[in-house]
């Protein structure tokens, strides 16, 4: 195992605040919410895994409470589709895109969910136009849903979750745009646990 | 290549840009030294890019004076790391060649001869960068030839096209065995591929239009005159941020232990502000072959001579 002090990247005479602070930092950078639907998110997760263990190393070692990040990971959205885009989304998932998109593509009903999954198949590939394009298709014919607004906000471009410095401030176009801001406000104030 | 992947400058801390100076002079010297002297003027700032980043997941390497065919009197100082510059400098060749071989192919006879003549310089040189990155030549190859492909048949698609040449560009961690480190890698490259011909056909778009020449952003969106509407360079700059976005994640996964402050200012200050400058006309994206001392000033990697008292320019 790595020393837990340099995966949190702390000296081992940082004080308990610091040693909270940066575990803090490196939660809301690795927060497997920001990796929704890239094709890293695996490795995301380990990342993520590795740092809960450090902070839990070290606090056990000085004999302070445990605290660490619990996974909100709800695993996944259910119930808008049969078993077919179960499937698609566990090949997604999986990195399989060749045969999300082949068994996708047999079928015969176009819905949102149909158009969503598409989307997130050619996200991962990087074929943003595409995401695009099939994203603003699923919010169209189902424009409440959280998961269909959030993807094409994402491929959008602007808010981006990955920033750790403020390099860009880009304006907010919709109250979706707010309703999400301030869903996010929510997690990272505690919140999702 | 095109000189689109560069830092931003001014919000640069001194340390860095000497380690960004020092990282393009050490590219140029590993040029020179396995390629010929020739292979210098390949040096640009997209494989300064692929140098850092490929360097990241190691300690920085020791940098030392070198000697510079720019300054005739003087010495640069250089990174040090044969080792880390082989296979950049092997992808250099390699990339710049295939550029060449597709001119050839695109251009007239007469038009074409300057690229015929390139070609017939840098064809030793080609063959040990081939040698040494076999699997990556033969993706080069293949990619632009599917690339010529979809340009041959005026594919409407902007990530169809991008994306052969995206995977050109991720090509270049393909040789990495650990997929901790080439999977992020790839990722980074690929959407700065994706970037570099975005950023390219926009630069392009009005040059193609006057001759008619393909650029996908004409099959994309409503062209008026070889210029887009305000809302689709809106849209096509979200694209762009939304390529810097994921590259910005990918490089958050690597296991930096160097540089990570330069690539994250290449990143998320250097490709937009490139971007933004491409929008607005103002970026000069092909400088002249033999104006080293000019890409070295805009590199910063030139040393000026402190001016003399009475000739000091008054600071705006």
């Amino acid at each position: 195992m790595k020393d837990p002090y340099e995966v949190l990247g702390v000296s081992r005479t940082a004080s308990d605040s610091e040693i909270k602070s940066a575990y803090r930092e490196l939660v809301k950078k690795y927060h497997p919410d920001n990796y929704a639907n890239n094709p890293l998110a695996d490795l995301a997760s380990e990342k993520m895994k590795e740092i809960n263990e450090a902070y839990d190393a070290i606090t056990k070692s000085r004999g302070s409470g445990s605290g660490g990040y619990q996974s909100s990971q709800s695993g996944g959205y259910q119930g808008y589709g049969g078993s077919g885009y179960a499937q698609v989304r566990s090949y997604i998932n999986a990195n399989q895109l060749d045969a999300a998109e082949s068994l996708l593509n047999t079928a015969a009903n176009r819905d949102a969910e149909w158009y969503y999954l598409k989307g997130q198949i050619a996200y991962r590939r990087g074929w943003l136009d595409e995401a695009r394009q099939h994203y603003q298709t699923a919010c169209a014919m189902v424009p409440n849903n959280y998961e269909y607004q959030n993807a094409l906000r994402t491929v959008q471009g602007g808010y981006s979750p990955y920033r750790q410095t403020n390099y860009q401030n880009n304006g907010m176009d919709t109250a979706c745009d707010i309703c999400n801001t301030l869903l996010c406000l929510n997690c990272l104030c505690g919140g999702c646990r | 290549m095109f000189g689109y992947v560069r830092p931003r400058q001014d919000l640069l801390e001194e340390r860095d840009l000497a380690a960004y100076r020092a990282a393009y002079c050490g590219l140029c010297r590993a040029l020179g030294k396995g390629y010929g002297f020739a292979a210098r003027f390949l040096v640009n700032y997209d494989m300064t890019f692929l140098y850092l980043l490929r360097a990241s997941a190691a300690e920085a390497a020791p940098a030392g004076p070198c000697w510079c065919p720019a300054r005739v009197c003087g010495k640069k100082t250089c990174t040090l790391d044969p080792g880390g510059y082989e296979t950049v400098a092997a992808c250099t060749v390699v990339l710049c060649v295939e550029k060449l071989r597709d001119d050839i192919r695109d251009k007239g006879f007469f038009k074409g001869l300057p690229a015929r003549f390139l070609n017939l310089v840098f064809r030793g040189a080609y063959r040990r960068a081939a040698r040494r990155l076999p699997a990556f030549a033969a993706l080069a190859s293949e990619q632009l030839r599917a690339l010529a492909a979809l340009e041959a048949a005026e594919s409407p698609s902007i990530d169809a096209v991008s994306d052969a040449f995206a995977r050109i560009v991720a090509g270049c961690a393909g040789d990495l065995e650990d997929p901790a480190l080439r999977r992020p890698m790839e990722q980074i490259l690929y959407q700065t591929g994706r970037f570099l011909y975005l950023a390219d056909a926009l630069d392009d778009l009005k040059e193609d239009w006057e001759k008619g020449a393909y650029n996908p952003l004409r099959y994309r969106f409503a062209v008026t005159e070889g210029v887009l509407s305000p809302e689709d360079q809106a849209y096509l700059t979200q694209l762009t941020d939304s390529s810097v976005n994921l590259a910005g994640a990918a490089l958050n996964l690597l296991p930096g232990r160097s540089h990570h402050a330069l690539l994250e200012n290449i990143i998320y200050l250097g490709l937009p502000a490139v971007f933004a400058a491409v929008r607005a006309g103002k970026f000069r994206a092909r400088a002249p072959l033999f104006s080293h001392r000019r890409r070295e000033r805009e590199a910063g990697t030139r040393e000026e001579a402190p001016a003399k008292p009475g000739n000091q320019k008054k600071l705006k």
